[in-house]
């Protein structure tokens, strides 16, 4: 028995990922809080527009959506009792700026004064964000999402509901004197009234179709999550494979605890998830992390082009197998999404493409077979216990870092297959993934330095357990995967250790390779916590009626 | 003895801290446990933080390679828990009303707590002991606090000298002797060093059970054929002859006799100390880390090489590293890496 859970009381963005959804662009508004009193009036409309999580037909799903997150100071502005804030996470009140050294966003080598100005790359909005000694005056409060759906398919233009809702929202802050204001020093050069995201598009003729890559050109946004009462009960049991946790043979995947992302339900260690008074103000609610990830992209190219010249001759292979080969091998996955623990050899991998359609000489039958299959449970459903050694898919893999699925049971031994191994020491270490690239969908024009990335979001109930941990531990760190200071290839800092180890299967006759020159290709541009409420605690916050007592 | 297990030593020190006020370096009157406090939160930890690289200095504990860990902290007074909880209707019936206090335990003055896990060696370097008796392991606590004092005398001095009945000491056996008198027994020693599952002697279930359950049903079919007012013991009185109720006695005799024995063996057996693991002593984790990372960038550096210059330049990384002598070269204790100032001992 499932649980059942009050959809329309949870933020829609919770449960869906809307980018998998249809919803190929977005704009993230930041707002800053002058008054409780507008705070309150500005919470109230707001609350009315927010999307839910209730399961959509045909008629419903709406053109545009609308969520609604806080920073601390921002329940701080909100005039939230002390009793409640007290009892909120240390890491969501710290925020993300003051969190910089766990997670490896200023130089671990060096103490906060000798780093100096760390976060001068950040975007204005997040450098002047909690910034000591000038009264919060330019902190950000709240996080406003908008996804919008495609105007017309074959189009790159969002439907216009998604202007006149920023329409709206601009004229509810004039309504309220400016006393809830729109924040307009996003982007690098601090003068963007948003942070707009879209959908990478491929131009087919003179069709755009949007896909799942980002700017490095990597299929994203496999895998994530499955918890209990996010889907039906029929599509949970298809949704699970590969997503949930692996219990055994015999219960296979089973769907993790709602208590790991929605706050008020049990969790995986059987216990509530910690909340601040009072229990309903946080219950339904969770929390958020929004980072704004920077690809340097022209770093990547050249990186990944020069390593693959040494890997070509080492292998005695061509440049375009060594290239795909690498990337391969530093993500876990083929550019086009199949898992490295499925297909692991480059001759698979052509040979399981042809199978599949992917090149299939009409471009529209390869992208509908690509869909097919990155829809399948066939994406996601791998684990690693029959591969310890890394031969498939090497340990410090970013995807074997982000979701170590069962390589971390406590019986594993190198050497030998543990076919009873479970994700448990895995399934407190989840986190859901949301958001959309950012920046030019052109893949000739980019350099390091124009602005391009992945504007990223991760839902969790614990910031500090989940989202902090596999930042600290599992991307900036080796040590779970025998890996010494090695970070993750793809999303760790290379300032210091530039590393990635890539085993062979000794039976191969080929040596291990050692990538020895990677640069940081993933870098920070800022960011922040937010809490996501429910519906209920938006209502509670607009009365001002959140009473600990 | 868990203060022995692993090959470690896993040391407890208590040592009074003098009452009464002394007087600061900067001429200000404090308490000895004041000053105490004050020169513990002086003295410099490991090198293992930018903020601690900055300040160069290193903990004076890294002048030995013995020390794996140690604190040192002072115990102001016992943790009052509340009131020891009581059956309220037992209380009442007693006439005892919960209005009075319960008495309080206090220490009787605070205390300077020193633990460490050093090496159980004579001297640095020297392999792990499986066992070691009670004064074996007096004389093994005896040489690191020798050493100790050889190579932190001032630190100990700052510190020591606000305890109760160090006045007197001014050298290294002084010091060992004075120490001697604060130790207690550590009751729960941690230790992790195994690359490998640890032979651990595992009880002998399955012919304890045996040992325990024969002679107990002896007694039983005696007991049973006593109640049926049988002569010989139940079903196997036609083969041993024995008696119904004499072989219920000796039976049960016996059983409770193999039972003792067996709970003595048990506890026996539980106090029996880890076996070190193989590579347990300071010198070679150390060296271990020296090795690691030169290794690291030994097989970058080699990466595509043919096979007679790895050869030829494996055996010159063997002539430099030494991976065979644990002392030197080596990475230096209570630093993060071999590239951190001072992170190397040379041979």
């Amino acid at each position: 028995m499932t649980r059942i859970l009050n959809l329309d009381d949870i933020q829609g963005n919770v449960t869906r990922a809307y980018g998998r959804f249809s919803f190929p662009f977005a704009r993230y508004f930041f707002l800053h809080i002058e008054t409780p009193e507008a705070g309150r009036k500005f919470v109230d409309a707001a609350r009315r527009r927010v999307t839910t999580a209730t399961r959509w037909t045909e008629g419903t799903k709406p053109p545009v959506t609308f969520n609604i997150g806080f920073t601390f100071t921002g329940l701080y502005l909100m005039g939230l009792p002390t009793r409640t804030l007290q009892g909120m996470p240390e890491a969501f009140i710290d925020g993300m700026k003051a969190r910089a050294f766990i997670l490896g966003d200023r130089d671990v080598t060096k103490t906060e004064e000798d780093a100096g100005n760390w976060c001068a790359k950040w975007d204005p909005i997040w450098r002047d964000n909690r910034m000591r000694g000038v009264g919060g005056k330019n902190d950000v409060h709240i996080w406003i999402s908008m996804n919008a759906q495609l105007a017309e398919p074959g189009t790159d233009t969002p439907v216009p509901e998604l202007e006149e809702q920023t329409d709206w929202l601009r004229g509810l802050c004039d309504d309220l004197d400016q006393k809830v204001w729109i924040m307009k020093t996003n982007g690098q050069n601090g003068g963007e009234e948003y942070q707009a995201a879209s959908a990478v598009f491929d131009t087919l003729g003179d069709k755009k179709i949007p896909t799942p890559k980002e700017h490095f050109g990597i299929t994203d946004g496999i895998g994530d999550p499955v918890f209990e009462g996010q889907y039906p009960e029929d599509k949970e049991k298809v949704a699970v494979i590969g997503r949930g946790k692996w219990m055994n043979e015999k219960d296979g995947w089973q769907p993790l605890a709602t208590g790991e992302f929605i706050l008020g339900h049990p969790d995986e260690s059987q216990e509530l998830p910690p909340t601040a008074q009072p229990p309903n103000f946080m219950h339904n609610g969770t929390f958020m992390v929004y980072r704004k990830l920077h690809e340097n992209v022209s770093t990547f190219a050249e990186v990944v082009g020069e390593e693959a010249k040494t890997y070509a001759a080492t292998m005695g292979v061509g440049e375009d197998e060594a290239r795909e080969t690498l990337i391969a091998k530093m993500v876990g996955r083929w550019s086009d999404g199949v898992p490295l623990a499925r297909v692991p050899t480059y001759d698979a991998w052509r040979a399981f493409r042809k199978e599949k359609g992917f090149e299939d000489p009409d471009p529209l039958k390869a992208l509908g077979a690509m869909r097919a299959y990155l829809s399948s449970t066939e994406v996601s459903n791998f684990r690693y216990a029959d591969d310890l050694e890394g031969f498939k898919c090497p340990n410090g893999a970013h995807l074997r870092r982000v979701n170590t699925r069962d390589y971390l049971d406590p019986l594993n031994t190198p050497g030998s297959k543990n076919p009873k191994a479970t994700t448990q020491l895995n399934k407190r270490r989840r986190i859901l993934r949301r958001g959309l690239p950012y920046g030019p969908d052109h893949p000739g024009g980019m350099t390091d330095e124009t602005e391009q990335g992945v504007a990223f979001m991760a839902i969790g109930a614990s910031i500090f357990r989940q989202f902090e941990f596999v930042q600290q531990q599992w991307i900036q760190y080796g040590l779970d995967f025998n890996q010494g200071n090695n970070t993750c290839p793809l999303l760790g800092s290379h300032d210091i250790h530039k590393r990635h180890s890539i085993p062979s299967d000794p039976a191969s006759g080929k040596p291990p390779y050692y990538m020895s020159k990677l640069k940081t290709f993933v870098e920070t541009r800022g960011g922040d916590y937010f809490f996501i409420p429910s519906l209920t605690a938006l209502h509670m916050m607009a009365l001002g009626i959140v009473d600990p007592t | 003895m868990p203060t022995f297990d692993t090959g470690h030593l896993f040391l407890t020190f208590l040592s009074p801290i003098k009452q009464g006020s002394t007087s600061d370096p900067t001429g200000a009157i404090v308490s000895h446990e004041q000053l105490v406090r004050a020169t513990l939160g002086l003295l410099p930890t490991a090198l293992q933080s930018p903020a601690t690289q900055k300040i160069g200095e290193n903990s004076p504990f890294a002048r030995n390679r013995m020390t794996h860990l140690c604190r040192m902290f002072v115990l102001e007074d016992a943790v009052y828990n509340g009131r020891n909880p009581v059956d309220a209707i037992c209380e009442s019936l007693q006439g005892r009303d919960p209005i009075n206090p319960q008495r309080v335990d206090r220490l009787n003055c605070a205390y300077l707590v020193f633990c460490a896990d050093v090496d159980a060696v004579m001297d640095e370097g020297e392999s792990l002991p499986e066992t070691l008796d009670a004064a074996q392991q007096a004389r093994a606590r005896d040489a690191y606090l020798r050493k100790l004092w050889t190579t932190m005398e001032p630190e100990l001095r700052l510190i020591y000298g606000n305890c109760t009945g160090f006045d007197g000491v001014d050298s290294a056996a002084s010091f060992a002797a004075y120490m001697a008198k604060c130790q207690i027994d550590t009751t729960m020693p941690f230790n992790d060093y195994w690359i490998s599952q640890p032979a651990l002697s595992n009880l002998p279930t399955k012919p304890m059970l045996v040992a325990a359950a024969v002679p107990a049903v002896v007694a039983l079919l005696g007991l049973i054929g006593g109640i049926f007012g049988m002569e010989k013991m139940f079903l196997l009185g036609w083969l041993t002859g024995w008696g119904a109720w004499g072989s219920f006695f000796w039976g049960a005799v016996v059983t409770a006799g193999v039972v003792y024995g067996l709970y003595r063996y048990v506890l026996a057996n539980g106090q029996k100390p880890m076996p070190p693991a193989k590579y347990g002593d300071l010198p070679s984790v150390l060296k271990s880390l020296y090795l690691q990372q030169h290794f690291a960038n030994f097989v970058i550096d080699q990466q595509g090489r043919d096979a007679d210059t790895l050869h030829a330049d494996f055996d010159d990384f063997l002539k430099q590293h030494r991976p065979g002598n644990k002392m030197a070269p080596s990475q230096a204790p209570g630093v993060i890496s071999i590239n951190a100032a001072g992170g190397v001992i040379e041979g």
